[in-house]
């Protein structure tokens, strides 16, 4: 990589084990998109109703697309959960997200400006909870980490708190910093 | 906290809210007030007067506003080095600002405050555009007063902190100069799209400036040509071309002079790791960047910019709103630089930075023989297939857009390239992109906010990878890397931005 530098051996970030989402991140990813897409067909099916001239024209395409899109949607919500992962490691923290362009972000917990918890009426209800971690420059969150247990989205959010306090510890007593190591649980 | 004793700015400065203010109307406001536009013209009758009483009401809202403004505004240094604020009129408002989150103390002295020797202090919060201060109206020895506390206050506060390799090595106690002649300055409005911005943002009434243009002028210039040129040439296209080359011409004097009122007598300081710019037609405005706080470094040329063999550098600072608010008021641009001037430059920040002399490793062909079908072939045979449906054109021109598609592909693969380099324990990377043009981004990896690596399947397959860096002034990308390469680049990052303690902002 450096033409007048010898790298040593590094940490692997293409090595980390994600860990999967919580188990009912993918009832409310369903849910979540049943609550959006009912409405949706309900409404065609009142214009359909009412409207016969449009009826006429959009019924039978409808009839055949819009379930189509839905159990398709359903399928690709179960692949697209359980491609997602996140691992936290002792210096940052990685997400896996995407099904045909498959994305992994690390951030540095170091680089952490601030931490979000969100928790919807559904994620309220299925004990979940989104986990929003901002770094600066960027035009939103830079994970934005839907699914997790409200519990974990504590745990991270203390763990990254713990480290930015050791850090600045670590800052003014110059203490080398570990190596990176995945931490287990 | 006890020893606030509030302070009014200069009477003075009443001119500078009614300006800003107004300005603030002009910028965020006028789009808001197009629906009463649009009724004023359809449905109103006597325009003449009733636009006189909105303009005058308009006016009186805007004085009056300005002087509540003017009135509530107060501020304060405390003893605890914070910089507080009470402002608004309706909403009342209390900025604090500690002097350690100051990035920036820039001093400008617009061209209505010179004859009272008065200007304006602005403070540049880390990392954030909108939260910033400014005091208006204050006299240039106060505001350098306050410049000096500022910075004196931060200097002290960075040496209480270890930092074991935040001195600056770089050989720069004897101070830098550059000065741009005004005539170099110009050309900036030619290599910059300012015309073009100011065109675009008149694309929502170029029906109705069509419309008038056509009444008013083309038909005019049409009867005109025809008495003139008579048969020879068509008058009715040689009218709307004759529009649409004064049309240009005003659009880039226009930014000709818009590059003249940003960078007029440009000066530019560098000293202890320092920058200090002064420039500035109506107002002349001093910015200082410290070089430690700059995220990234931009050396780009653009087509016109080639032409005339000039570059533009722009110096990145953290911003919080990506590039819009970075490239507004958070980054030092160097207009119009030539090749000495850009490494001078160079080697004023990074010695070992010659950027035309840099061995740049390519990305993978694969990217090439992608772009070359998703963005040459599959348009060109959508064309063709069009051209065949029409009756005019034939498929031959299918075979010249891709023809014309793949030279621009084959560029802008061409372009891509990367290098990284170790000096003197610091590790930087420079990624170059571009198509016609090319952009060069030099940064330090210990900054780096975030990686991102991405790949489809049939990348995984040829094992293939896409990378992205967020700086906290914007994102850096490579397409197309091999795997390996790509992990060890991110690796290498993380590592640097985890291990170093130094402060990134």
């Amino acid at each position: 990589m450096f033409e007048n530098h010898q790298l040593d051996a590094l940490p692997q970030h293409q090595k980390i084990i994600f860990k999967p989402l919580a188990e009912k991140a993918l009832l409310h990813a369903q849910l979540s998109w049943l609550l959006f897409y009912i409405p949706l067909m309900a409404a065609l099916a009142v214009v359909c109703f009412f409207n016969h001239a449009f009826a006429a024209i959009a019924q039978t395409p409808l009839l055949i697309a819009l379930p189509s899109i839905l159990v398709i949607s359903l399928l690709y919500n179960i692949v697209s959960i359980r491609l997602k992962g996140i691992a936290m490691r002792e210096h940052d923290i990685a997400y896996r997200k995407g099904v045909i362009w498959q994305q992994v972000t690390v951030l540095p917990l170091a680089r952490i400006q601030h931490t979000e918890i969100h928790r919807g009426p559904l994620e309220r209800k299925l004990g979940l909870a989104s986990l929003r971690l901002y770094s600066a420059g960027g035009m939103s969150a830079d994970l934005n980490i839907s699914g997790l247990s409200h519990d974990d989205c504590k745990d991270i959010r203390q763990f990254i708190q713990k480290y930015t306090e050791a850090r600045q510890t670590s800052v003014h007593s110059s203490a080398p910093l570990s190596d990176n190591n995945e931490l287990v649980g | 906290m006890n020893n606030i004793v509030w302070q009014r700015v200069s009477p003075w400065a009443l001119g500078y809210f009614v300006l800003h203010f107004a300005f603030r109307f002009v910028k965020d406001g006028i789009f808001n007030l197009l629906p009463i536009l649009v009724v004023f013209v359809t449905q109103v009758q006597n325009k003449l007067f009733w636009g006189q009483v909105a303009v005058a009401i308009a006016v009186v809202a805007l004085l009056v506003y300005s002087f509540a403004y003017y009135v509530n505004f107060r501020f304060c240094i405390s003893d605890e080095h914070e910089i507080l604020l009470n402002k608004g009129v309706f909403k009342k408002e209390r900025l604090t600002l500690n002097f350690l989150r100051v990035q920036n103390v820039n001093i400008t002295e617009p061209f209505y405050f010179k004859p009272l020797g008065l200007v304006n202090c602005i403070f540049d919060a880390a990392g954030s555009v909108g939260q910033e201060a400014v005091l208006p109206g204050v006299t240039t020895q106060y505001a350098e007063q306050i410049r000096e506390q500022v910075l004196a206050f931060k200097e002290t506060q960075q040496a209480d902190e270890l930092q074991p390799r935040t001195e600056d090595t770089r050989p720069n106690a004897m101070e830098h100069h550059l000065a741009l002649t005004n005539k170099e300055v110009a050309k900036f409005g030619l290599m910059s799209n300012m015309a073009i911005l100011a065109l675009a943002a008149l694309a929502p009434f170029m029906n109705v400036m069509l419309d008038f243009l056509e009444e008013v002028v083309i038909n005019r210039l049409e009867s005109f040509y025809q008495q003139e040129v008579g048969m020879l040439v068509d008058a009715a296209a040689l009218a709307v071309f004759s529009l649409l080359v004064v049309i240009v011409v005003i659009a880039v004097l226009l930014s000709i002079l818009m590059s003249l009122i940003r960078f007029y007598n440009y000066q530019l300081y560098f000293q202890g790791g320092k920058f200090k710019r002064i420039a500035g037609l109506l107002e002349r405005h001093q910015l200082s960047v410290s070089f430690e706080k700059v995220q990234s470094i931009v050396i780009k040329q653009n087509l016109i910019a080639r032409l005339l063999k000039r570059y533009t550098v722009q110096c990145f600072q953290a911003s919080s709103g990506g590039f819009a608010g970075a490239k507004s008021k958070q980054s030092l641009v160097m207009p119009v630089l030539d090749v000495e001037q850009v490494n001078q430059v160079c080697q004023w920040l990074y010695p070992w930075l010659d950027f035309k002399a840099l061995n740049f490793k390519r990305v993978e062909r694969a990217l090439l023989i992608k772009n070359m079908f998703v963005y040459a072939l599959i348009p060109s045979l959508l064309f063709a297939g069009l051209c065949m449906m029409s009756d005019t054109l034939t498929p031959a021109y299918g075979v010249l857009s891709f023809l014309l598609l793949s030279v621009l592909v084959y560029l802008s693969y061409s372009r891509y390239g990367y290098y990284f380099y170790q000096h003197e324990g610091r590790f930087y990377g420079v990624f170059r992109s571009g198509m016609i043009g090319v952009q060069y981004r030099v940064f330090e990896l210990y900054k780096a906010q975030s990686t991102h690596s991405t790949s489809t399947f049939l990348m995984r397959k040829a094992k293939l990878k896409s990378l992205s860096i967020q700086l906290a002034a914007g994102i850096v990308s490579l397409p197309y890397l091999t795997t390996e390469r790509a992990d060890e680049i991110i690796n290498f990052t993380l590592y640097q931005a985890e291990s170093d303690l130094r402060s990134w902002m």
